[in-house]
């Protein structure tokens, strides 16, 4: 049975993987976004909610369902349950694959959500766009703004008003199995893209997303991870097409390749390197050390939101402490809540693939809201991806 | 090794086809002399097509032997054996036009003839078949004679030892399968080509034939000419399907030097020559007697009818169809039943014809009734 | 009268439909392609041909589609061509139905996971383990435009035989006969009736996988690893994540010019085959 990992894939493992699948519970991000199936729908609680028994204890009530749109893996489905059991409001979860293609759907009008979890840098566009409402506060009574780390609820503040506040926050960095690299830590940018061209041909993933690819080809040469200097893009776009043959795949969906061994390294979220290093611990997360990004997801609420009541007694629910607890114990992503902290047990508080050294925190970036909307990167991720 | 007929342009020895379970032809014997006219005669089922086919060479016999001009054809496949067929529904290539039809066969050569010489040929052909003019023309804009025409033009360009037919006339309509019939057989004369000929119609196969080739269930029951299928025929069966008669059920009572004496089941004695085939007979076998209704003669006095009657009767007139030439009557007698009797018109000139409930005189000589196999 | 007012209301529904369906969107499509960009994605009437003029910056997504739909198409000709041929032709009439069946069986499951199957069986513990042992090393499938292929002839392969099997199913067999017995042999007469009549269910059929395959983004976007860029994948990435509508409704717009040209060409060719 030693041997097991240079079998082909077993039955049992294939069905898993199809399952996982199924699930919609790819890797964070971007395979629905890839494969352009953001509208992916899983339902939680029941199907038929008007035929299930309501409870009538709520203080207010607040209608019969909630529509959440976020990204796969990210709750603990016994939270939303006890919502329904406490509310009667059934949580409907919409899974996306990225915040561009949030932002499209919201564009395009006729959602129909009524909370979603954007990420920092989109809020702004969000917020000029007129596609979220101020929130209310007063409902969000587990929202105590003392008790976040600024550093990740900043950005729901837009001049003065709060618009989103804050659900998890994480970096992207890069997972590398190191049974390839004869043992050396690898610990930069510069690494990541040089050992593609060597060593690693073949066998590297990137994100098929501008902002962090582009982001962390910049770094290779020292530049602003949210760069959208035409010379600078220009570097970033001569080594990214330099690099491409030597890619395995350019693909957000990076956890089964790695698994198998067909890849070797891929950049990488928080969550999936942990999950990636807790069953294989030769997968080393790396943050480079010339930065990168680090990020904070936020609940907000579209204009439009047709359950609103239900939208709010939803962010506040999923903000108390001991439901986030929970929450973060289901998808291994830090919070900024030091109320909820108090809640986690220390090994966790202590991982250094969730709570990176302060040096290396230091270097990073948040995504800017021009990078996210800069029609130059996009056109040179098309220039990357179809050369 | 069974050997072939050295004149023969076809000959089966002992031929049997199986498919699966089902015999299809069994134990076939038969030559096709150069240049005749033969027709496998059979209702479906008979095992005329599948003996076709075992010529073409789309079947191949379980046992026995097929010689095609003295060669062992055995396993040939059809597109080596120096024979054409004309389909039954003229199976006729859609995507090419008349000229091209006209023209595979000849372009399937090797080596294939120069384009100029097939041209010439196609032409000759379909002048043949009196459809010069028409080479570009495509199938569906055709008439169902055409086509015909179209398909026998193709099937003759190669100059085939045996033109095979398979029932080639059944799909057009009375008046031109009657045209049809008189120009085949014309063709035939012209080209001096062997045609083997299916056919489940009795008329044409006898209008147009040099040989009749008689088969049932498998077997071939008689081969000979029409006229020889039609006076001699060797069963109740062949006699009943080459032409029409009157069948009267019985067995044998005695047989004499001169005559058999048949005694039916309905009681009456009847007296009839012995041929060359009563050899094997003897009493109580049972037999048919066969009287061809044109062979009937009717009159209203006894001393109208000829002297050497067989059998003298009186029998009711049931229904009466004049038929032009011929009057057809049907009677009725107590003890044989009805029988069908065809009148010529001036046998009657004399007298009127005769009428429907009138009660005739119906008899006919000792030579003209046959004993029969009841088979 | 009654018949021609009869006529026109079984029009309603389909010429509804179109017009919902197909000329509405169209039109969307033609109007946002002359208009700009907003700044943070989304679009801004106006009237200009600047997304046109851009339209090279998709030269490589154009160039890849207009290979590798031709390819796709024959490949899947290819291998559905002797199996339409094997189910018509040879197979005994018993097994038949179980066997069209067979090949519709996997259109129960939806694309999308019967293609992630491929991800498995082209990936490194798939097929390249298996030729590993059998001494072919180091061969690599998943990511690369074989693997696109593979993945397109799997996926296209029941809209080729279908109409294919059709045509040759029924093709009288006589004509074969008729074919054998004028001296044509087995390949020859294939050569001279049986292809050439085959040759509306082969256009149907390319006809069928060449138009989709122009619009196709999902396999390239799985089994080319991203690397594979079809002109599908520039469309989902124009509107999913850069939101440029202006521009993506040029290249959808020019994807169906290019269409409607390639297509009306290939039927002038068949059409004048046919007569």
């Amino acid at each position: 049975m030693s041997k097991k990992n240079d079998q082909p894939i077993s039955r049992k493992k294939f069905m898993q993987e199809l399952r996982r699948y199924e699930r919609g519970s790819v890797t964070r991000r971007h395979f629905l976004g890839v494969t352009g199936l953001g509208v992916a729908t899983a339902v939680m609680g029941a199907a038929v909610p008007g035929l299930l028994p309501r409870k009538s204890w709520a203080a207010t009530d607040i209608g019969d369902r909630v529509i959440l749109a976020t990204w796969p893996n990210y709750h603990d489905p016994a939270n939303f349950e006890k919502f329904t059991e406490m509310t009667g409001a059934h949580v409907q979860v919409n899974v996306f694959g990225s915040n561009e293609e949030m932002l499209a759907k919201l564009q395009a009008g006729g959602s129909g959500w009524d909370v979603f979890v954007p990420t920092n840098y989109t809020i702004t566009t969000y917020v000029g766009e007129d596609l979220i409402e101020p929130l209310e506060l007063s409902k969000i009574n587990n929202f105590e703004a003392s008790a976040f780390d600024p550093r990740f609820s900043d950005a729901g503040t837009v001049n003065g008003t709060v618009y989103a506040v804050p659900k998890n926050w994480g970096t992207t960095g890069y997972v590398v199995n190191t049974k390839h690299t004869g043992g050396k830590q690898l610990t930069t940018w510069k690494e990541f893209w040089d050992i593609t061209k060597t060593d690693f041909t073949g066998r590297t993933m990137v994100h098929d997303y501008q902002l962090t690819t582009i982001g962390n080809a910049l770094k290779y040469f020292g530049y602003s991870f949210n760069s959208v200097d035409p010379n600078e893009l220009a570097d970033a776009e001569k080594l990214l097409i330099e690099v491409k043959p030597h890619l395995y795949a350019i693909n957000s969906d990076y956890q089964p390749p790695l698994r198998n061994g067909d890849a070797w390294m891929s950049m990488c979220w928080t969550g999936d390197g942990k999950q990636l290093n807790t069953d294989m611990p030769e997968m080393q997360y790396v943050l480079g050390k010339e930065g990168g990004e680090i990020w904070s997801d936020y609940y907000a609420v579209p204009k439009s939101a047709p359950h609103r009541d239900a939208g709010y007694a939803l962010i506040d629910f999923l903000l108390d402490p001991a439901v986030n607890a929970k929450e973060v114990l289901a998808h291994g992503y830090p919070v900024a809540d030091s109320r909820t902290n108090e809640l986690l047990p220390k090994e966790l508080l202590e991982d250094p693939i969730l709570y990176p050294a302060q040096e290396l925190l230091d270097a990073l970036e948040f995504g800017a809201a021009a990078t996210l909307t800069d029609p130059n990167r996009a056109e040179l991720l098309a220039r990357f991806k179809s050369a | 090794m069974l050997s072939a007929d050295t004149d023969a342009v076809v000959s089966f020895r002992n031929v049997t086809k199986r498919y699966g379970d089902v015999t299809a032809a069994a134990h076939l014997d038969l030559d096709v002399t150069a240049g005749e006219f033969l027709s496998f005669l059979g209702p479906s089922g008979c095992g005329k097509t599948t003996s076709l086919r075992m010529i073409a060479g789309f079947d191949q016999p379980s046992e026995g032997e097929v010689f095609l001009e003295g060669q062992r054809v055995n396993g040939v496949p059809a597109y080596r054996r120096p024979v054409n067929m004309v389909f039954q529904h003229y199976a006729l290539f859609p995507h090419l036009n008349i000229e091209e039809n006209v023209a595979y066969g000849l372009k399937q050569r090797a080596p294939k003839p120069p384009s100029k010489e097939i041209e010439m040929r196609v032409g000759e052909m379909l002048e043949l078949v009196q459809l010069s003019g028409f080479n570009k023309r495509r199938i569906w804009e055709m008439s169902g004679g055409q086509q015909q025409r179209v398909a026998l033009a193709r099937a003759l360009i190669n100059k085939p030892k045996v033109l095979l037919l398979d029932e080639p006339l059944a799909a057009l309509d009375r008046k031109l399968r009657r045209e049809m019939q008189i120009e085949l057989q014309n063709l035939q004369r012209n080209v001096g080509i062997t045609f083997v000929l299916v056919t489940h119609d009795q008329e044409e196969a006898l209008s147009m034939s040099d040989r009749v080739c008689i088969m049932r269930e498998g077997k071939i029951v008689q081969i000979g000419s029409p006229l020889d299928l039609y006076d001699r025929p060797i069963n109740r069966y062949v006699a009943d399907f080459v032409g029409k008669s009157n069948f009267f059920d019985g067995a044998i009572d005695r047989i004499d030097t001169t005559a058999v004496n048949v005694k039916l089941d309905c009681g009456l004695m009847i007296k009839a020559n012995t041929g060359p085939d009563l050899e094997s007979f003897e009493s109580g076998d049972p037999v048919c007697i066969s009287v061809r209704p044109e062979q009937v003669i009717l009159a209203r006095k006894e001393e109208q009818l000829p002297a050497d009657c067989g059998v003298k009767i009186k029998a009711r007139v049931m229904n009466r169809i004049f038929l032009g030439e011929h009057t057809e009557y049907l009677l009725r007698d107590e003890k044989l039943g009805e029988f069908l009797v065809l009148s010529p018109r001036q046998n009657e000139r004399s007298e009127r014809p005769f009428d429907k409930d009138e009660v005739v005189l119906a008899a006919w000589s000792r030579d003209t009734a046959l004993v029969l196999s009841s088979e | 009268m009654y018949g021609s007012w009869a006529n026109r209301l079984l029009l309603v529904p389909a010429t509804v439909w179109l017009l919902v369906m197909l000329v509405l969107p169209l039109l969307v499509v033609i109007i946002f392609s002359f208009g700009e960009r907003g700044t943070a994605g989304g679009y801004v009437p106006a009237f200009t041909l600047e997304q046109y003029a851009n339209l090279s910056a998709r030269f490589t997504a154009f160039k890849n589609t207009l290979l590798l739909a031709p390819t796709g198409t024959f490949l899947c000709l290819l291998v559905a061509y002797p199996l339409a041929y094997f189910l018509a032709v040879k197979v005994h009439p018993k097994w038949k139905t179980l066997l069209l069946v067979m090949i519709i069986v996997p259109f129960w499951t939806s694309i999308l996971i019967r293609t992630y199957a491929w991800i498995f069986i082209l990936g490194g513990q798939g097929l390249p383990k298996v030729l590993g042992f059998l001494g072919i090393e180091g061969v690599r499938l998943i990511n690369t435009p074989t693997a696109v292929l593979i993945g397109i002839v799997y996926a296209y392969l029941p809209l080729m035989v279908f109409p294919v099997y059709v045509s040759l199913e029924k093709l009288d067999k006589r004509l074969l006969e008729a074919a054998s017995d004028l001296g044509s042999s087995p390949i020859e007469a294939f050569r001279n009736v049986t292809l050439p009549l085959s040759i509306p269910g082969v256009a149907t059929g390319c006809m069928l996988v060449f138009i989709l395959l122009m619009g196709e983004f999902l396999i390239p976007a799985l089994l080319g690893g991203g690397k594979v860029f079809f002109i599908g994948n520039a469309l989902v990435d124009l509107f999913l994540q850069s939101r440029n509508w202006a521009y993506g409704s040029a290249v959808a717009a020019t994807l169906v010019i290019i269409m409607l040209v390639t297509v009306s060409i290939y039927m002038k060719l068949v059409v004048r085959n046919q007569q």
